[in-house]
């Protein structure tokens, strides 16, 4: 099955594309295969419990039966290159180890 | 393409909350006919819902938006501020943000926009960046720098530069 990187935000149109965007590029970058990188919102989520492999959070979530590891993504937004970079190696690395 | 001109820069204006600025910037957009009349009022009801508060390095940001609907043509509109407004924070509602710029992307489409909001990261993410932009002087100015900064060219000419520098981290 495909993994699923989903990149959550609130009402998301500008934010969450940030993050999708370089999530996708570093996906590509790495040559990773049956990765899907996705915008969900957070309204929406329900939908997608237990087809996530790692929620990257553009708000704050105040739930833990998500199924999957979360990570903050605000450094995709406000963070320095290296911090950007770092969350990338992160996010790729959990996927890898699913 | 993105409208961004001297009218939808905003320097030093006084404003005493987040709600003003919002309604300021949306009224600047609608008087060019770039987004409905209601834009202010619907960008600051997601903004109650949702906030955009930013806790950029050295002083916080805010970026507001609203849905697509609303926006006949996507446009930036940017305000800096004499005395920081309070922006709740997009990653803790809880917590209140001195903020001192706001970027308000009204947005028809974000693939469309997507080197814009690459190089806004960008920029987001360069205290230096954020104090060069604080510290220009005359609408004029700012406006130069940002659509320097942005990559968005002169009357469309960015694209081709874009293509060859946008993108983040590689």
């Amino acid at each position: 099955m495909a993994k699923l990187i989903a990149v959550v935000c609130g009402a998301g149109i500008n934010t969450s594309t940030i993050a999708e965007d370089q999530i996708r590029e570093k996906v590509e970058r790495e040559g990773l295969r049956d990765v899907e990188v996705k915008r969900i919102l957070y309204p929406d989520i329900e939908r997608f419990i237990g087809m996530m492999t790692v929620v990257v959070s553009m708000t704050k979530i105040f739930r833990t039966d998500l199924g999957a590891p979360t990570v903050q993504g605000m450094p995709f937004l406000i963070g320095t290159k290296e911090e950007k970079e770092a969350l990338l190696d992160k996010i790729i690395q959990m996927v890898k180890a699913a | 393409m993105l409208q961004f001109n001297e009218s939808l820069v905003a320097l030093d204006i006084e404003a005493v909350e987040a709600k003003a600025v919002i309604d300021l910037l949306a009224e600047r957009l609608h008087a060019q006919g770039l987004v409905s009349a209601d834009y202010g009022a619907q960008t600051w009801a997601r903004e109650l819902q949702h906030p955009t508060g930013l806790p950029t390095k050295p002083f916080c940001i805010a970026f507001p938006h609203a849905d697509a609907q609303g926006v006949n043509q996507s446009a930036l509109a940017v305000a800096s501020l004499k005395h920081a407004v309070r922006f709740k924070n997009m990653g803790d509602p809880d917590e209140d943000l001195d903020v001192l710029l706001v970027f308000m992307l009204a947005n028809r489409d974000p693939e469309e926009q997507i080197a814009t909001l690459r190089n806004l990261a960008l920029l987001f993410g360069q205290p230096e960046k954020l104090i060069a932009l604080q510290s220009r002087s005359t609408s004029r100015e700012a406006l130069t720098w940002l659509r320097r900064e942005l990559r968005l060219g002169e009357d469309g000419k960015g694209a081709a530069e874009l293509r060859k520098g946008g993108s983040l981290g590689a």
